[in-house]
């Protein structure tokens, strides 16, 4: 099969530039958007087509239709055919033959001014008059970059078609005969859908890290779910497990009719760690087994703890939306053994016996003993510039027992938790 | 020769288990090994979770992600700062004091593989139903972990995990000392001892553990 481009050069650059990205696509899904126009492959169309005539003709009558003024060109090199395509620049809706290239001012190809000044004194203006001196005179005058030029007029250009042009989704769709009540029950024809979707991502040298999926239910209305990992992955078997985590803990409210998978494209994720690497669970693994405990304790009772930065007696969240980074500290610390502190879940009611304005007993209903030392009283109030003091606060330490935070509200007094 | 040859398996399954890498906690004198069932018991304020806060300080300082299942919810994040532990590598699970969704959760971690320690912390539950969990979950944990840089570490109250776990230790207070005098007073540190219950027996190990009053 010959290889075969087409060019498009716009009348007015900036302009149209989604129609021409539309015409080009009516031809082929290889096309490279200039800053001018477009390139893209026509290869093969000789057969659907015709001759490389007809396939510019038929791709002007397109360009006419969108209503954007152009001109086109086909040649069998992508040189030659945005050197075509260029020639007519001002013109519109023009056809840019091959026969015409022989003909092609020099200053349309990539010669220096210098250069170009010479050969004008010479007498030397179109590419044919080029075309008859001798390549190695040529080369042994201008050296060897001038062979880029030689190849050009001799129509064996290198340059590439780079697509750049691509789709930020792709989606998958599937009508069901009946309505199915379960949503497990449509697992294997979502497997096969990701099968499909992912087999395209990867074609295009992607990944993704957001699936949209939608249902369209029995009672005429749409369920949308939108599912998304902190890193770009095409483990199928990872998706399918999170997609039915997800339905699963929201399931639809009617029975599924048809089902859409869209899939957002992102860059593949890099692999490489350095070799003294510490482990990490793996991020698909972590996702999934985070999602498993959001099933188990409900959604908002695992994530990673944060620090809230408030006069707060509990000046800490659970941030359910975070996940663990495996962050490196630089500046690197001794541990030091610090008392660590234990909430009590609820608090614990207390008794206490206070004599002479010592604490001297308390008594819970899992144990009771004399306070042998505290301190305080310490004074607490979550917004305290706003409300009196409310709580007051002991350490105390119990006979033959623990060391706990008293605290007393409204005259009930409890243990809040334990020194450990 | 059938005999010898199940001898020889079995020996090297034994072989399997041992992994050499260790973690050392300075300050307490400990090294505990990766891919073991660890057990730290002991009563009210012995220390204990001191003792689990700077492992994972340790752990989370080189970027390691560890995870602490909060079995009643006390957990206390501002201590673990305090302590060295890098809350962004730490995955935090709060089982509201349900005994079974506890053991789930901490089954689904240490599946997942990859973690420095899981930290199954059992402080606070009652004890009755601590002795009613069937002893073949801790061999499930230490199958599964077995040959992982992972470690589950468990504290409670009571030893509960039987011969599953490679290291256990009983942990007591002997003293808590204060600062100043009269209605002035501070709790300043609490001196600990560490008697090992399985692997090394010796003496008990002695330590102290100071109170830091710094706001986070």
């Amino acid at each position: 099969m010959s290889k075969l481009y087409a060019c498009i050069i716009l009348t007015e650059a900036t302009k149209d530039k989604e129609a021409l990205a539309y015409v080009a696509q009516q031809f082929s899904y290889r096309l490279e958007i200039l800053d001018d126009g477009v390139l893209f492959d026509v290869g093969g169309l000789e057969r659907l087509v015709g001759k490389p005539d007809e396939i510019a003709r038929q791709i002007l009558e397109q360009l006419q239709k969108c209503g954007v003024s152009g001109n086109v060109a086909v040649a069998e090199n992508a040189d030659t055919a945005l050197l075509l395509a260029r020639q007519n620049k001002g013109l519109s809706h023009t056809i840019a033959s091959p026969a015409e290239f022989d003909q092609l001012p020099l200053r349309n190809l990539e010669i220096e001014t210098d250069s170009i000044r010479v050969f004008d004194e010479l007498g030397i203006k179109t590419v044919r008059e080029l075309q008859q001196i001798p390549t190695d005179d040529l080369i042994n005058r201008y050296g060897p970059e001038f062979r880029k030029v030689i190849d050009i007029i001799e129509q064996n250009g290198r340059r590439f078609l780079t697509p750049n042009i691509k789709e930020s989704s792709i989606a998958w769709k599937y009508n069901l005969d009946h309505a199915v009540e379960d949503f497990e029950q449509l697992i294997f024809i979502v497997n096969h859908g990701l099968d499909n979707l992912f087999a395209e991502i990867a074609h295009q040298a992607l990944s993704t890290e957001h699936l949209d999926i939608s249902f369209r239910l029995a009672n005429k209305t749409r369920r949308d779910y939108e599912i998304k990992t902190s890193f770009p992955t095409l483990e199928r078997s990872f998706w399918l497990k999170l997609i039915n985590l997800r339905v699963n803990l929201d399931p639809p409210e009617a029975a599924i009719v048809s089902v859409d998978v869209t899939a957002h494209f992102t860059k593949p994720r890099p692999n490489q760690r350095g070799l003294y690497a510490v482990s990490r669970p793996e991020p698909e693994s972590l996702l999934l087994t985070v999602n498993k405990i959001k099933k188990l304790v409900g959604e908002d009772n695992i994530g990673v703890p944060v620090l809230v930065n408030q006069r707060l007696s509990e000046a800490f969240a659970l941030d359910a939306d975070k996940l663990p980074v495996g962050k490196e500290r630089i500046e690197q610390k001794t541990p030091s053994g610090i008392v660590a502190f234990n909430y009590f879940r609820p608090a614990l009611r207390t008794e206490v016996l206070v004599r002479d304005g010592r604490l001297v007993f308390i008594k819970t209903r899992y144990f009771s003993g004399h306070v042998t030392e505290y301190s305080g009283v310490w004074k607490a109030n979550s917004r305290w510039w706003d409300k009196s003091w409310q709580a007051q606060e002991w350490d105390i330490e119990v006979e033959n027992n623990g060391v706990y935070r008293l605290c007393k509200v409204n005259k009930e007094w409890f243990l809040a938790g334990e020194y450990d | 020769m059938r005999h010898l040859s199940l001898v020889q398996s079995l020996s090297r399954l034994q072989e399997e288990q041992k992994y050499t890498d260790e973690i050392l906690l300075d300050h307490v004198g400990l090294a505990i090994t990766r891919g073991t069932v660890v057990e730290m018991a002991g009563g009210a304020s012995s220390g204990k979770t001191s003792v689990a806060l700077s492992l994972l300080a340790k752990l989370t300082a080189t970027g390691e992600v560890c995870a602490v299942v909060d079995s009643t919810g006390g957990f206390d994040p501002c201590t673990a700062v305090l302590a060295g532990v890098e809350l962004e590598n730490l995955l935090w699970v709060r089982c509201g004091g349900d005994v079974e969704r506890s053991f789930m959760a901490a089954d689904y971690l240490v599946q997942a593989k990859g973690f420095g320690c899981v930290w199954l912390n059992l402080n606070g539950l009652p004890e009755h139903q601590l002795r009613m969990v069937p002893k073949t979950y801790w061999y499930r944990y230490r199958n599964r972990i077995k040959e992982t840089p992972t470690m589950l570490l468990v504290t409670a109250a009571e030893h509960v995990t039987g011969s599953a776990s490679q290291r256990s230790f009983q942990f007591s207070r002997k003293k808590t000392v204060w600062s100043g005098t009269g209605r002035y007073k501070l709790l300043r540190e609490f001196d600990l001892s560490l008697l090992s219950q399985k692997g090394v027996y010796g003496k008990p190990l002695q330590t102290k553990i100071e109170m830091d009053y710094t706001d986070v």
